[in-house]
């Protein structure tokens, strides 16, 4: 979880990702910044991120996009 | 008959609703459909086969998915897990291919019919430029009416069932409500069917409330139409259809007019169609959420005809920009250049496809290719410069998140859009261009002081309504931008105070809305894309 929030923090600083529940929703995270998300998270946590899973219930928190991350891993 | 003609709002829908309350549940159904398909009969009459011929395709494609999702169940069931992931990519293979064809089939049915004119002509011109004497005949369809919408539904129930994000529906009878739901077959909203097929289908009783919420939605949209909308058409046909060469200051003043003209007319139409849904218990998308406060054209595109940017979004933007070939140009554009223009890199090359498309989607001419492609490179822009930009305030002193510098935004994101729905409503290409050089090259105030403003075929009283109609939109955006719910803040109000106010708005709309001699209500403008 901390290494998700260090990319997030990287992509996209000023948002507290410990308690914003709308980072979609409230245009923290556009998708040209969902793209570099996606890109890190790939490459850091080692799963493929499917275009299905690009929804905003997944992404408009910290804590819901760590949720898809072990999803995804579990799947794999 | 459209949804803001007095037919549709008196006639069409109370008739609608009372057949469909009196009827029996399982009835209720049939009315509805019967209702819908007599909607869209009334518009395009027997271009109704298309709709049929994509709600069938849609219903015989979804099964088919359906059927290959349990073979591949079974599959997985008795193979060894060594095997799964070969198996799975097998059956996911099958189920790419039949979700193209569909597509393709929905597609190609959109661009045979909207676009064969348009590509045949534009053959024709580039053949004689280039000294050939070969021409293709010109082919032009009638469209059915609402194409350019239902199609993308389709489009979206086939990958959805293909991405097993729903189930494939198995029942006709509410697939085709869904489809063809007369609120929205015209105009929209693009809805997906997770969210709107069930409670078409359910056909809820109408309570009191969802016939009260949904009428003051209406009516709200009525207002917007009849006042501001259909009161700016003549000055807005004035400045773009009569070849009068007008000052850059008239020619801004046209721009900004008709882009309040079409705010006004797409979302009070929306209002109606929402009002008219909830009349049947379905809560349809919003289309608009306040798009006027947006800080940057990439936010105002969130917030402008939603429906279509996530329809774009979910199914060719981030399926482009994260398809193999893209992916592996951002990994390497990331070593290179970085984490913030790598990504960018392949991001640009969906969005170049996204906004081609958005541009095309409006309509079969260059003017709209162009539209798209300046929303491309204007979106591009601002992610090109947005880390040279928080490098830079800190060093002028300028606080981003400040009230001053946000304002700033807003305006700048405003008038770009004014500039882009510039080339949007202009008789094509080069008529736009040259409206954009003289609003630039000989803008002057004149106009207005020698009272030339007056000769847009609006007086000074058609002005001050147009303008008080766009201080109550806007009262009501502030409201709604600072979340408050603005209709069941008014139904907490006391009955005195609620009656007022709607007595209120119908009478703003009936005594000022544009009607009759000396005006020319504006038709429809989405339902023409």
């Amino acid at each position: 979880m901390e290494e998700l929030i260090e990319i997030l923090e990287d992509i996209q600083p000023e948002v507290d990702y410990e308690t914003c529940e709308d980072l979609i929703d409230g245009h923290h995270l556009d998708s040209m910044k969902i793209l570099a998300l996606v890109a890190e998270i790939e490459d850091a946590f080692d799963v493929t991120v499917p275009t299905v899973e690009i929804v905003p219930s997944n992404f408009n928190s910290a804590k819901a996009i760590w949720a898809m991350i072990v999803r995804l891993q579990e799947e794999d | 008959m459209s949804y803001c003609d007095i037919g549709y709002l008196l006639v069409f829908v109370p008739a609608v609703l009372v057949v469909y309350n009196i009827a029996p549940v399982k009835v209720r159904r049939f009315v509805l459909l019967a209702f819908s398909y007599v909607f869209f009969w009334k518009m395009s009459r027997t271009l109704i086969f298309w709709l049929l011929f994509t709600t069938v395709f849609m219903y015989l494609f979804g099964l088919w998915l359906a059927r290959i999702n349990s073979r591949k169940r079974e599959a997985l069931k008795s193979c060894e897990k060594t095997e799964k992931k070969a198996l799975k990519e097998k059956y996911n293979k099958k189920k790419r291919r039949i979700a193209v064809l569909a597509a393709a089939l929905f597609i190609g049915v959109l661009l045979v019919l909207k676009y064969s004119a348009f590509a045949e002509i534009s053959f024709n011109k580039f053949a004689a430029a280039a000294g050939s004497s070969f021409s293709l005949p010109v082919h032009r369809f009638m469209l059915p009416i609402g194409i350019s919408f239902y199609s993308l539904m389709a489009v979206s129930y086939v990958v959805d069932v293909y991405r097993d994000k729903i189930e494939a529906d198995g029942n006709l009878l509410r697939l085709s409500m869904f489809i063809s739901f007369f609120p929205q077959i015209m105009e929209g909203p693009i809805c997906r069917y997770e969210n709107t097929a069930a409670s078409i289908y359910e056909c809820k009783r109408t309570s009191y409330s969802e016939l009260a919420f949904g009428y003051q939605r209406m009516m709200f949209g009525y207002m917007k139409k009849t006042v501001i909308a259909d009161r700016l058409n003549l000055a807005v046909l004035t400045v773009f259809d009569k070849n009068i060469n007008f000052d850059g200051g008239i020619v801004a003043l046209g721009m900004v007019l008709y882009t309040v003209q079409l705010y006004m007319e797409f979302s009070g139409t929306m209002d109606v169609v929402i009002g008219s849904g909830q009349l049947f218990g379905v809560k349809m998308p919003e289309n608009f959420r306040q798009p006027f406060f947006s800080k940057s054209i990439s936010e105002f595109w969130m917030r402008w005809h939603i429906t279509l940017g996530t329809w774009f979004k979910d199914y060719i933007f981030y399926p482009l920009s994260l398809s193999k070939p893209l992916k592996n140009l951002t990994s390497a554009a990331r070593k290179r250049i970085g984490n913030y223009y790598g990504p960018l890199m392949s991001g640009a090359v969906a969005l170049f496809c996204v906004w081609f498309c958005n541009g095309l989607w409006h309509g079969a001419a260059f003017s709209y290719i162009f539209f798209g492609m300046y929303h491309f490179v204007m979106i591009l822009g601002g992610n090109l410069i947005e880390p040279i930009s928080k490098r830079v305030l800190p060093k002028l002193r300028i606080n981003a998140n400040g009230k001053i510098y946000t304002c700033f935004r807003i305006v700048r994101t405003t008038v770009l859009v004014f500039i882009g729905e510039l080339f949007f409503r202009a008789n094509g290409l080069r008529s736009g261009l040259s409206l954009f050089k003289r609003m630039v090259t000989d803008f002057t105030l004149k106009s207005f002081r020698n009272g030339t403003y007056l000769k847009l075929r609006l007086d000074n009283k058609d002005y001050v309504i147009a303008a008080v109609g766009v201080l109550a939109v806007f009262i009501v955006s502030l409201i709604k931008e600072k979340g408050i719910n603005i209709r069941e803040a008014v139904a907490a109000r006391p009955a005195a105070f609620r009656w007022a106010l709607y007595y209120a708005l119908i009478l703003f709309a009936i005594i000022f809305g544009a009607y009759g001699e000396g005006y020319a209500p504006v038709p429809p403008i989405y339902a023409g894309f």
